[in-house]
């Protein structure tokens, strides 16, 4: 973060706390794209989409003035948005509604010779795989490894997002990726798609 | 499994994401503003208004009800008949109680009962100024003003109610009062003031300048210029308000007929002529500016309170400086200040943020941004070393603007903060300031 960008965040967190739209228009656009992506990597594709991004926003903005400008602002921010999906995660007894999985012939996707169409499948296919898998951790885990393997942040990182030490950060992650192993080592496509992390994605 | 960057994110279209936008806008706004209620001073009148309905609505079910079957519930004791009335005209008056010496401005009607041993001055409307013996055991003597009462044991204060409608103006010059209002009790003690708006106060030179607002061994004067009685613009000498149409001011109080006899002794004494207006006082030096630079803005003008030009006040008192980075451009220096307050913590972080403050203000001209920094510090370094300092620019900004509400939430924030500081007086000058 510059100093600049640090300075400049605090003195718009303070234009948005006396409710100037602008101020808070302004927020939301520089924030949205990662949030969004922060979300949509832990929690997958789904319907809810759009109200937890809008869920997230209001609760950022209701929670701003706690925000002491120790952290930086977007750390804070993504904070808050994982904690809603941490709650969305608890709050649903049923597995999140993903988009259903398709029957594609797992043999002609995963051949040596298959085309770019059928990578591209493949890669949709062992996507929707791979969050089956997580649906069936839990709330805690899933976000360690979310967050520390499909978002890219690391452990420290993830641990202060989620609230947990490192130590139990690096445990929930080292179980999860068990987790996924396991499950890829009986399915072909996810085997597939977990595999082929040094292959150009088209 | 390495997966980082892996899961392409679905983009949200257009439309859906100025729906949200639009939601998130409003609601953020909403709780802003839902905030700043919390934080505002007034936020303790809507559950007293609350309390008040409800005392109010249970009177009307009283009403309505009727006596209580009970017998053993006593029923409410008659309203005491009052045993003096006074209405002075454009004369102010004197009237001894035996309990107290009341002093009354021109046109001020009040009444003087003594329920249960105490007794009760009640206040139509104007100015009374009571000089009130120790009672000792007895009860104490109240006078009622609208809906505040001030209860006293011993002392020299005044009242002033204005047209009777509006605000209720209590100060003390010697001893201690409680002023009961909306079920709230405040402690007014000499050289403090207490009004409705703006609750408790100190007076302007302290309890030596209110003595001289009052009359007393003084001798009488004028009712102060920032009164309510003196602010009331539809108030004309001799005004009607409260006045029985056809029914002339007496110069002399009125007894009430069904007086005891033990005030029939009282005698009231009427000055024969208006009451010679006090001297005002000295006002202060203007000051230099202390930071060497005019500021913008131009003085206030409004504000009712001869004793002191409060923008001379509000200049006179020290500015903190900003860091001194031998930067010659404001420009140049803002830069350096930001990549402090960025990179370093503690004390040199926020007297980095202090320094934007200042050289927004004092540099560049820009008091909007000169605030939004100065808000920023007090958020992020409260009780830090220059905490009060920012605060004290805040108030020397906003109020130098103009006497508003911004200026008196500074002021009174400032007042606060920094209750022993050397401007917290003129900040309390300021938190009354119109």
């Amino acid at each position: 973060v510059t100093a600049v960008l640090y300075v400049e965040d605090v003195l718009l967190v303070d234009r948005c706390l006396t409710g100037e739209p602008a101020a808070t228009r302004e927020l939301f656009r520089r924030h949205r794209g990662r949030v969004h992506a922060c979300l949509f990597r832990v929690l997958g594709g789904n319907r809810d989409m759009d109200d937890l991004l809008q869920e997230a926003f209001l609760q950022v903005f209701r929670s701003l003035r706690s925000w002491r400008a120790e952290a930086s602002l977007a750390t804070w921010i993504d904070r808050v948005a994982v904690r809603c999906a941490y709650r969305h995660l608890s709050q649903r007894q049923r597995r999140i509604a993903t988009d259903p999985l398709e029957d594609h012939d797992a043999g002609a996707l995963t051949a040596p010779d298959a085309g770019p169409g059928a990578r591209r499948q493949l890669a949709r296919d062992g996507v929707v795989r791979l969050y089956a898998v997580l649906d069936e951790l839990s709330p805690a885990a899933r976000l360690a490894f979310t967050l520390h393997e499909l978002d890219g942040r690391s452990v420290a990182e993830t641990a202060e997002l989620v609230g947990s030490s490192v130590a139990a950060t690096k445990l929930r992650v080292w179980r999860a990726r068990k987790r996924v192993e396991a499950a890829a080592a009986a399915d072909p496509v996810l085997r597939e798609f977990v595999a082929s992390h040094d292959r150009e994605v088209p | 499994v390495r997966l980082a960057g892996r899961i392409p994110v679905e983009p949200l279209d257009e439309e859906r994401l100025t729906q949200i936008e639009r939601r998130v806008v409003a609601g953020a706004v909403d709780a802003a503003v839902r905030g700043q209620q919390l934080r505002a001073p007034g936020r303790l009148l809507a559950p007293l208004i609350a309390a008040a309905a409800i005392a109010a609505a249970a009177a009307v079910g009283w009403a309505i009800r009727g006596a209580p079957e009970d017998p053993q519930v006593a029923a409410p004791a008659p309203a005491a008949v009052p045993e003096l009335r006074v209405q002075t005209a454009p004369q102010r008056s004197v009237v001894d109680i035996g309990d107290a010496r009341i002093e009354s401005d021109p046109d001020t009607a009040f009444a003087v009962t003594r329920p249960r041993g105490g007794v009760l001055v009640a206040v139509a409307r104007g100015k009374v100024e009571l000089e009130v013996g120790k009672r000792g055991d007895r009860p104490p003597l109240v006078v009622r003003a609208g809906d505040t009462d001030v209860v006293v044991v011993g002392t020299r204060f005044s009242v002033d109610y204005g047209d009777g409608s509006g605000d209720v103006d209590v100060r003390v010059t010697e001893g201690v009062v409680r002023v009961v209002h909306l079920q709230q009790e405040t402690r007014v003690a000499a050289g403090q003031a207490w009004r409705t708006r703006t609750g408790l106060i100190a007076m302007a030179g302290g309890p030596r300048a209110a003595g001289a607002a009052l009359s007393g061994a003084g001798g009488p004067t004028t009712p102060g210029a920032d009164s309510p009685a003196a602010r009331a613009p539809d108030r004309a000498p001799g005004g009607d308000a409260g006045r029985e149409p056809g029914h002339e001011p007496t110069h002399a109080p009125t007894w009430g007929t069904d007086a005891p006899g033990m005030l029939h002794d009282r005698r009231a004494a009427v000055p024969d002529a208006p009451a010679p207006p006090a001297p005002p006082p000295p006002r202060p030096a203007a000051p230099a500016h202390p930071a060497g630079h005019e500021p913008p803005h131009p003085r206030p003008a409004g504000h009712d309170d001869p004793r002191l030009d409060l923008g001379a006040a509000i200049r006179a008192q020290h500015i903190e400086p900003a860091l001194d980075l031998g930067e010659p451009s404001p420009a140049g220096a803002i830069t350096r200040y930001y990549d402090i307050a960025a990179h370093r913590s503690g004390d040199e972080a926020s007297q980095a943020f202090y320094s934007i403050a200042w050289v927004r203000y004092f540099r560049q001209d820009n008091p909007a941004d000169a605030l939004q920094a100065l808000d920023a510090y007090v958020r992020r370094f409260p009780g830090g070393k220059q905490y009060r300092a920012a605060l004290w620019l805040r108030v020397r900004i906003q109020c130098l603007e103009r006497f508003d509400a911004a200026c008196h939430a500074a002021a009174y924030t400032y007042l606060h903060e920094a209750p022993d500081a050397p401007a917290a007086h003129v900040a309390e000058l300021l938190t009354q300031a119109e």
